[in-house]
């Protein structure tokens, strides 16, 4: 800290000798600090505005009061130049309105908008010029000192203050500085200043990846919020001032390990048409440095490419491993897009077994999806693949399913490959051509039965229904576990609300679940009338305990929504993320203001939808699959014969084939 | 700021450190306010109501000030002091404006805070701390819940619970920290020299925002609620607002077929007032005098809000700029005019 004035100064010894006594007795300047605190928001008021919306959005108008839809704030950092939040002014809006402290109102026009830190700039004219901002050097800060955010949302008049410190320095991947200080609508957009009065950062509702939230807003209240360094606006103000839209950078890979913050930064597939693939980067590569910044974790890879731009150019330096050679190391470079290529799967029709590894190793097959690719090449239920090349590449010795699935991952649809299987001790290799994935279930599909169930012993038992109790749940949720010990495939069922569910319902379970060997959980809702967001957390508690009875195969998880449940079913999905490999919604259609990100090696769900009972239905699910499709998930429709109300047979066998490739 | 005075003020509470000796250090002030702060158990255990909240005692001979709420429906009403004795409380009245409620039990010579009708409003930055039973955590003898943070903001309340709006539409503290918790309605405010500066109000959401409000009602509006009851003046609950329907001026706007319809103006009657005044159709209203409006429902709040004669000025949104209209004095709303007509 480097006080402006001597008599700040001044103020800061003195703060520290006062505080000396603090700590043997009881005494704290709190009147000084309170003073301090008044000077620094005097400092900054002046560049504070008020800003307020023109008029109601479309999305307002039709529901209920969303926080933010009224008055928050802005920040003057240039002449004539305001810096809000897409809190502030969403999307779909281009114009808001500033209010000065004197009443005056202006009206404000979006020039540029900063997206991956939800950031925008309008232009104000006849707006009263003020002192220019001084940042304060992100690398001075340290978590524990004092940070004062500063807002003009509940009047224009005078601005209000919230006092805390800075809980962290380096957060959502770099994009902002973290504090405890009350962050809410009313001062977003507004600065977060340090003792001195200069500007940490700027008040955002982050889109807060790093938690997991489809909202930044949703920590309001907290004790969480977030600033993004000022010195990280100026830098991009030009580009806002000539009208960009920046956008977060995609590189395009993604990585073998299913652990997205600790596991080794290796690349399990490289998305085609790509800026990794342009680089030339192939699955295996293991990433060492990003420029120059050192990469041990998949989190610290994130931390170098997250705060990134689209238009961004990275230097990525590499270690590949070429089979008896010594692994060596090279750079390439990438310039990050705003949006891949769509990604669509690249599959061949095969289900691998969920057991053991096969004694010399391979991929063991246990079913082959009629007509597909593999079928047509001659693969048969029992075969063990052993090595897969790709098209005129080496071939890759394949020992567990993910390997398979990374090849796999790194092909479009209709890319060749090369796949040598044992058979009978023999070994053989056939070419295939990928496809993409079958989208609609065909009752052929469900001729699978379960493995080591023998259609020939006589009528299965029924799986048990079990209690779960999973930590801090108020109620056990309810399971079918089928019988054995391998990893098992689980079918979350989300029917409409109804509080705690009762055995029997679950009951209606028991024989899909035995012969399809796939466990299903039932959860209930706390609120009998209604699923919410509040939900979603028992359901993934239940999930862990469920995985705590018998192994979980985290290839084949599929929630399932009916009704009501099918808006919900898509949020734990969300939350689920890679989690889950299957989404359907029965009857339902996705939550009214859901927004489907793209399908992604990382996250791509088989989607099933449908049946539409009325025409309203029948149209949203139309839509609704549209977009799906659109964002490059395979979308099946559930026939609406011969299943009844809950299709539970249809259900647990599309679970057990979620691991197909 | 001055920043001599800021020398003169850190020099000060230094002094004051060392000749007390830390004595009215926060955990002093803290002690002597809570013994001022009663924990209240009343009727409640319904579905999300809660049977718990604070109070103040503001006189030495057992008077309680908490606000009025479906606590003290039943009647009777168990009042728990700092130190753990128990106590009947008896309710002596209700200020339905402001939502406060007097209660009294049979003590004498209890700590109690010092009302004071005269004290200014507190200033936005002040350092706060906040007493009360949040969650009900407090139980006998232990001492109610301490939080510190600072007066955010001084603002009228404009709040909701549920659909209804909020009587109370005088200024409150918007406080920075998290006090808008079950059983924290009826606790003290106090500043770092332990005076009271106000009461936690109920649970109530903001209208201009949505979010959830931390709030108090500052001590000299306490003072006044006070006064209401114990002089019996039945100051019954602010009278609604009345909406000002625009035809009378000769001005239509869209149709209210949505909760929140833009204020957008459809047609303008020839020869009427808003003609004259400049207002034209695909006008879009945003503001009634210095109140923001952002619905056609606000505006006619807005315009039903101002007395017969004051000045009523709009701020429009047209052609991309704003244009600011002088509609002469707030005509009465008594007379209505033909819905078919509209003419005046």
């Amino acid at each position: 800290m480097i006080p402006r004035s001597p008599c700040l100064q001044a103020v800061t010894s003195l703060l520290a000798i006062a505080l000396v006594p603090a700590l043997g007795s009881a005494a704290e300047p709190t009147l000084s600090e309170e003073r301090a605190f008044q000077a620094a928001v005097a400092r900054v008021a002046p560049a504070v505005v008020r800003i307020e919306p023109l008029a109601v959005s479309a999305v307002a108008a039709s529901g209920e009061l969303r926080p933010g839809e009224g008055p928050s704030t802005g920040i003057v950092v240039a002449p004539e130049r305001v810096l809000t939040t897409d809190f502030a002014i969403p999307a779909d809006v281009e114009e808001s309105l500033v209010v000065l402290a004197d009443g005056g109102r202006r009206v404000a026009r979006v020039l540029g908008r900063d997206r991956s830190r939800g950031l925008v700039l309008v232009a104000v004219t006849d707006l009263p010029a003020t002192p220019p901002l001084e940042p304060a050097a992100r690398a001075d800060l340290a978590p524990g000192q004092w940070a004062i955010a500063v807002g003009r949302g509940w009047t224009a008049t005078s601005p209000s203050v919230a006092v805390g410190i800075v809980s962290a320095t380096n957060r959502a991947w770099g994009k902002a500085v973290q504090t405890d200080a009350a962050v809410s609508p009313m001062n977003y957009g507004g600065p977060l200043v340090d003792l001195d009065g200069r500007v940490i950062g700027v008040l955002a509702p982050l889109p807060a990846d790093t938690a997991g939230l489809t909202e930044g807003t949703e920590l309001y209240d907290a004790g969480i919020g977030f600033a993004v360094p000022l010195e990280d606006v100026l830098a991009v103000l030009p580009r806002l001032e000539r009208g960009e839209t920046l956008a977060p950078g995609m590189l395009g890979i993604a990585y073998r390990s299913q652990d997205p913050i600790n596991g080794q930064p290796i690349v399990g597939s490289v998305r085609p048409g790509s800026p990794a693939a342009a680089a030339g980067l192939e699955p295996g590569d293991r990433l060492v440095s990003i420029d120059d910044r050192p990469i041990t974790r998949i989190a610290d890879a994130k931390h170098a490419v997250a705060p990134r731009y689209a238009g961004d150019r990275i230097s990525i330096t590499l270690s590949r491993e070429t089979a008896g050679e010594t692994p060596k190391e090279l750079t390439v470079e990438a310039t990050l897009v705003d949006r891949l290529p769509p990604w669509r799967r690249a599959v061949i029709g095969v289900v691998p077994v969920d057991g053991p590894t096969p004694e010399p190793g391979g991929i063991e097959l246990d079913w082959i999806w009629p007509g597909s690719p593999a079928d047509r090449a001659g693969l048969e239920p029992g075969d063990i693949v052993t090595a897969v090349a790709l098209e005129d590449g080496p071939a890759t010795p394949t020992h567990a399913p993910d390997d398979l699935a990374g090849m796999l991952a790194g092909l479009l649809p209709g890319g060749k490959i090369s796949m040598t299987f044992r058979r009978a001790g023999r070994e053989t290799s056939v070419g295939i051509e990928t496809t993409t994935p079958p989208a609609d279930l065909p009752v052929a599909g469900l001729a699978r039965p379960a493995r080591g169930i023998d259609p020939l012993a006589g009528p299965l038992r029924a799986a048990p229904v079990v209690k779960l109790q999973a930590a801090e749940a108020a109620e056990p949720t309810l399971a079918v576990i089928p019988a054995g010990t391998s990893p098992m495939g689980v079918l979350i069922w989300l029917g409409p609300p109804q509080g705690p569910i009762a055995e029997a319902e679950a009951r209606a379970w028991q024989q899909a679940a035995a012969e399809s060997g796939v466990a299903v959980l039932v959860p209930g809702s706390a609120d009998p009338a209604t699923w919410s967001r509040g939900d979603i957390d028992p359901v993934l508690r239940s999930l862990a305990a469920l995985h705590g009875r018998r192994p979980v195969d985290p290839r084949r998880v599929g929630v399932a929504g009916s009704g009501a449940g099918a808006a919900f079913a898509w949020l734990v999905a969300e939350r689920l993320g890679t989690g889950a490999r299957g989404v359907a919604l029965v009857g339902g259609g996705l939550p009214r203001l859901a927004t489907v990100a793209d399908a992604t090696p990382d996250r791509d769900w088989w989607l099933l939808l449908g049946p539409g009972g009325d025409e309203a239905t029948r149209q949203r699910i139309e839509a609704d699959r549209d977009r799906l499709a659109a964002a490059g998930y395979a979308v099946g429709l559930l026939p609406a014969e011969p299943f009844g109300d809950i299709p539970s047979d249809l259900l647990c066998r599309w679970v057990s084939l979620l691991g197909m490739l | 700021m001055n920043h001599r005075l800021l020398c003169v003020a850190a020099w000060a509470t230094l002094v004051a450190a060392i000749t007390q000796g830390g004595e009215s250090g926060p955990q002093q002030v803290i002690a002597d306010a809570a013994r001022r702060v009663v924990k209240l158990y009343g009727s409640g255990g319904f579905r999300g109501l809660e049977g718990y909240q604070t109070g103040l005692l503001i006189a030495p001979n057992g008077r309680i000030l908490t606000v009025a709420s479906t606590v003290l429906d039943a009647g009777e009403v168990d009042c728990v002091l700092d130190d753990g004795r128990r106590y009947a409380a008896r309710l002596v009245g209700i200020d339905p404006q402001r939502e406060l409620a007097l209660l009294e039990i049979t003590a004498e010579d209890l700590p109690a805070f010092t009302l004071d009708p005269a004290g200014p409003l507190a200033a936005t930055g002040t350092r706060v701390i906040a007493l009360s039973n949040m969650f009900g955590v407090a139980v006998g003898d232990e001492r109610v819940t301490a939080q510190r943070g600072v007066i955010a903001a001084v603002v009228p309340l404009q709040a909701r619970r549920g659909a209804a709006e909020a009587p109370f539409q005088g200024e409150v503290y918007v406080l920075d920290c998290t006090t808008n918790n079950p059983g924290s309605p009826g606790g003290a405010l106090i500043d770092s020299g332990g005076r009271l500066v106000g009461m936690l109000g109920k649970e109530l959401r903001s209208t201009t925002a949505g979010i959830w409000l931390n709030y108090a009602i500052p001590a000299a509006e306490l003072c006044r609620g006070c006064d209401t009851i114990l002089g019996g003046v039945a100051a019954g609950p602010a009278q609604p607002v009345e909406p000002f329907d625009l035809r009378l001026l000769g001005a239509v706007l869209v149709p209210d077929l949505l909760d929140r319809t833009p204020p957008f103006v459809e047609s303008i009657d020839p020869g009427s007032p808003a003609e004259r005044a400049g207002l034209r159709a695909d006008d879009l209203l945003i503001a009634v005098g210095p109140l923001s409006v952002t619905t056609r429902a606000a505006v006619e709040q807005a315009v039903g809000r101002l007395a017969v004669g004051d000045p009523l000025t709009f701020v429009v949104i047209r052609g991309g700029g704003l244009v600011e209209l002088d509609l002469g004095p707030r005509p009465p709303a008594a007379v209505r005019q033909p819905a078919a007509g509209g003419r005046p």
